[in-house]
């Protein structure tokens, strides 16, 4: 017999009680229990000791039965390692970041390192995952909404600054493909703390009619050889910062080709969820695009205002669409309104609207992504990131 | 503040609860526990105290009101549910020693250093040494609200390394503690204030308790291990934690247990500690919380006029802003305690001064300037807004009129608002011309006493339990 001393990871809120009772009794409601047959059945404690001849297997087994993973295997949240992964974070173990939505577990900083630790994050990349886990308990972010809704939305993390390539966060090569640990474990755990400290279960609170791959991580840096000003310094902070930068994506749309794809696939079905929130959507673009456009004098900004101008839904597409026509018929916002007049609706409110982030393989044949956004309200939520002893 | 609002939403009034910045986490556990989970909070940047009124002006005015205004117009969340704790006979835990004492302290129910595993066996004979069943309520504890009951003070009793024939003292003890005239719920309060607890009766020496030598150190069982009774049962019933509902800006470990030396009090005709509080004839636990004190060494003179100026002193030495609770919240709650050793106090008796006498002599010497007392309740700290002056005070019929026998702002005022304010208890070396002088937490730990209540057959059961 081998023994792990782990921490308990579920969300308890302020008041004391376990989200574990809600969860459990909403699979219930729903004939979920077979996912997690155990949900609730734990000792309602900071830590819990595993026994087992294999334990890591065993408290596999335990949290997948309560209810607790994403279905893959995790990294069992022994005190040791969530006490290195707090001491990484700078913060003392017991501030609370907030209530995680919707079922308002605290996002305690210890409670968050156990979710980190789960999702095979190592200690240095805690300091991102507590700056993304603040910018989606900001309101702007409307994480109950994300979480409940029908719609397979999932928060999209942008990693900017030097902090990016010390924790080797993906900006090139498949960055939002497998086989990069930082891109997948940071994502993972903004999803853990969805799940855990949230209860964004599947089926039982978070009703995402098919969901998507991105909602087990959807995490990426920007590249540091863009030929324009990187994001985070676009959005007011230096150069030497890091920061990351939270969207609210729908999907990933690959779109291989120039600007007009991007912008004939921004122009469709795929934004009426965004034109109907005025919502904001993100691009990322090739490398050789940006270069591209670079050496022709474009800057960011001319960029998003060309994606602005040719990325139009029809006005007939979007009349005929079944989003007006079965849901909502008024109530659209008025500058889409008033641009369906004139033919033709922009993807965006306004061209600052479009989050453009340059990343990917450096292609000849250049691949870009369209995210677009669902939900009110419009929202790019960015969090300085604090390395410890690093305060800016 | 969070009681009081607790208090007004209760009688249907709407609240907003200021709360500064280093305090919101400490305002959801406890509005927990006042049983109004969602209880409205506007959240005030910073710490006050050290904004200029233009920053306290501004802050306010970009973060507070706005919060003020949603607190008193918005109804707020719903917030349900029971919270699931273990039962007071359920199995925790099942492991060695080690293993206990981990899950223990990694569930923030030790204080760091080793528990005895509270056993099934070891709980039910502590509980032997009291006729009430264990599931019998001796109140209900803020901040967690939780029932403090003969069975979980049993529990505590094993942890801290207590003998099952200390039970009777703890469970007075507990029910000290929910006085409401004790005040629990102040317990984390920011000046980290320390109860001691005052034994007197038969029992100091029938279970051992040291009251002589190193009287408030470490090194005795009955003394020490009560003494760290007390704080677990603070931690594990009343619900006070380090960095959650506990914001004691620095505290200081828990006290030992003060036993009286009844034998020398018996001899110069000076009532006891509990005597004095009303409690007398048996047993008795006195709490009260101290914010600090310290030893007066080496009391020279063979008379009382020679010896009482340098008492006095002592006491005027420990004193400080701690005259709050003279003049201003909770008037007349500040309870000086002074510690005399054997000789120092029957020295005094042999010069023909009762204990009364004592407390008459020392009120009358132990005195500050007026302007020196005004400036540590209403100009160093700002406890008393607007800085009053005492005559006014008197003037409104806030405090005695000791305060304001002229309008010289030298002239000398007490500390406390009446002679028998001052506490004073015999304990330590017997031959020793030392001191000893605490200064009081006034409302926010008032001195409590209770009578301690043995078992029917008290007498046996403790002989057992010394044989075994």
């Amino acid at each position: 017999m081998d023994a792990l001393w782990v921490l308990v990871p579920a969300g308890q809120r302020a008041s004391g009680e376990w989200i574990d009772d809600t969860l459990r009794a909403r699979a219930a409601e729903k004939g979920l229990l077979g996912r997690s047959p155990r949900a609730g059945e734990f000792p309602r404690q900071r830590v819990e000791l595993v026994r087992g001849a294999d334990p890591v297997a065993a408290v596999n087994r335990l949290y997948q039965e309560r209810g607790w993973t994403d279905g893959l295997p995790i990294v069992p949240p022994t005190l040791g390692r969530v006490d290195e992964t707090v001491a990484a974070g700078g913060r003392e173990r017991h501030v609370a970041l907030g209530e995680v939505a919707p079922l308002a577990g605290l996002a305690t900083v210890e409670k968050v390192a156990a979710n980190a630790v789960m999702a095979g994050c190592e200690p240095a990349h805690f300091p991102v995952v507590l700056a993304a886990v603040e910018a989606i308990l900001d309101p702007a972010f409307n994480l109950r909404g994300v979480q409940t809704t029908d719609e397979n939305v999932a928060p999209l993390l942008v990693v900017n600054g030097p902090v990016a390539k010390r924790l080797g966060v993906n900006a090139g090569w498949g960055a939002l493909g497998p086989g990069w640990p930082a891109n997948a474990a940071i994502g993972r755990a903004v999803h853990l703390v969805m799940h855990n400290l949230g209860g964004g279960w599947p089926g039982a609170v978070s009703f995402a009619g098919l969901g998507q791959p991105g909602r087990y991580t959807l995490c990426l840096a920007e590249r540091d050889d863009s030929p324009w000003p990187p994001l985070h310094v676009e959005l007011g902070y230096r150069p030497a910062q890091s920061t990351v930068t939270v969207l609210r994506a729908e999907t990933v749309i690959n779109v291989t080709g120039g600007l007009d794809e991007v912008a004939s696939v921004m122009g469709s079905a795929a934004s009426l969820f965004g034109i109907l929130h005025s919502g904001k959507p993100g691009v990322i673009l090739s490398p050789l695009t940006a270069r591209r456009l670079h050496a022709d004098g474009w800057t960011r900004a001319t960029a998003r205002e060309a994606l602005f101008a040719r990325g139009r839904l029809d006005a007939e597409t979007w009349r005929r669409s079944w989003i007006r026509t079965a849901v909502r018929a008024t109530d659209w916002p008025d500058w889409a309104v008033e641009a369906a007049e004139q033919g033709a609706i922009p993807a965006v409110r306004e061209p600052d609207d479009i989050t453009l982030v340059v990343a990917g393989a450096d292609l000849p044949i250049p691949q870009h992504a369209y995210c677009p956004s669902w939900g009110y309200p419009p929202c790019r939520v960015t969090r300085e990131i604090v390395e410890r002893g690093q305060g800016s | 503040m969070l009681r009081a609002s607790a208090v007004a939403e209760r009688a249907g009034v709407p609240t907003a609860s200021l709360v500064c910045e280093g305090f919101i986490g400490q305002a959801a556990t406890t509005s927990t526990g006042l049983g109004l989970p969602g209880l409205a909070t506007a959240l005030v940047p910073g710490h006050v105290d050290v904004q200029s009124p233009d920053e306290l002006r501004r802050n306010v005015a970009a973060v507070t009101v706005d919060a003020v205004i949603r607190n008193l117009t918005e109804a707020p969340a719903a917030v349900g549910g029971a919270v699931v704790e273990p039962g007071p006979n359920d199995i925790v835990f099942e492991g060695t020693f080690d293993e206990v004492n981990r899950y223990y302290y990694e569930n923030d129910w030790s204080d760091g250093l080793p528990i005895v595993p509270p056993t099934p066996d070891r709980v039910a004979e502590f509980l032997r040494f009291c006729d009430r069943p264990p599931q019998t309520e001796l109140g209900v504890l803020l901040p967690d609200k939780r029932r403090a009951t003969v069975g979980n003070v049993a529990v505590n009793g094993v942890m801290a390394g207590c003998r099952p024939e200390y039970m009777p003292i703890l469970v007075a003890l507990v029910e000290a503690m929910a006085d409401p005239r004790y005040g629990v719920e102040h317990s984390g309060n920011t000046p980290g204030a320390e109860t001691l607890i005052i034994l007197n009766g038969p029992l100091i020496k029938e279970l051992g308790f040291n009251y002589e030598q190193g009287a408030l150190r470490d090194g005795i069982q009955a003394n020490t291990s009560i003494g760290r009774f007390w704080r677990l049962y603070l931690r594990n019933v009343a619900g006070f934690l380090h960095h959650r509902t506990d914001k004691g800006t620095f505290g200081n470990t828990w006290r030992v247990v003060l036993a009286e030396n009844e034998d020398v009090l018996r001899r110069i005709g000076w009532p006891t500690i509990a005597d004095d509080e009303g409690v007398s004839g048996g047993n008795a636990v006195t709490i009260s919380r101290y914010t600090g004190g310290g030893v007066i060494a080496s009391v020279f003179g063979n008379t009382p006029v020679q010896m009482l100026p340098y008492l006095a002193d002592a006491i005027v030495g420990k004193v400080g802003w701690e005259l709050l609770f003279t003049v201003g919240m909770g008037v007349g709650s500040q309870r000086p305690l002074l510690i005399l050793s054997p000789i120092l106090a029957e020295t005094l008796a042999k010069g023909g001064v009762d204990k009364v006498a004592l407390k008459r002599r020392l009120f009358e010497l132990a005195r500050i300037p007026a302007a020196k007392l005004e400036k540590y309740v209403g100009e160093w700290t700002n406890f008393v807004p607007g800085r009053p002056k005492l005559t006014d005070l008197v003037k409104a019929g806030h405090i005695p009129a000791v305060f304001a026998e002229s309008d010289d702002p030298q002239r000398p005022v007490p500390l406390v608002c009446r002679a028998e304010d001052l506490m004073v208890a015999v304990s330590g070396d017997p031959l020793r011309t030392n001191a000893y002088a605490f200064a009081h937490n006034g409302i926010l730990g008032y001195p409590t006493t209770k009578a301690v209540r043995l078992p029917a057959d008290w007498a046996r059961l403790l002989r057992e339990a010394r044989a075994r």
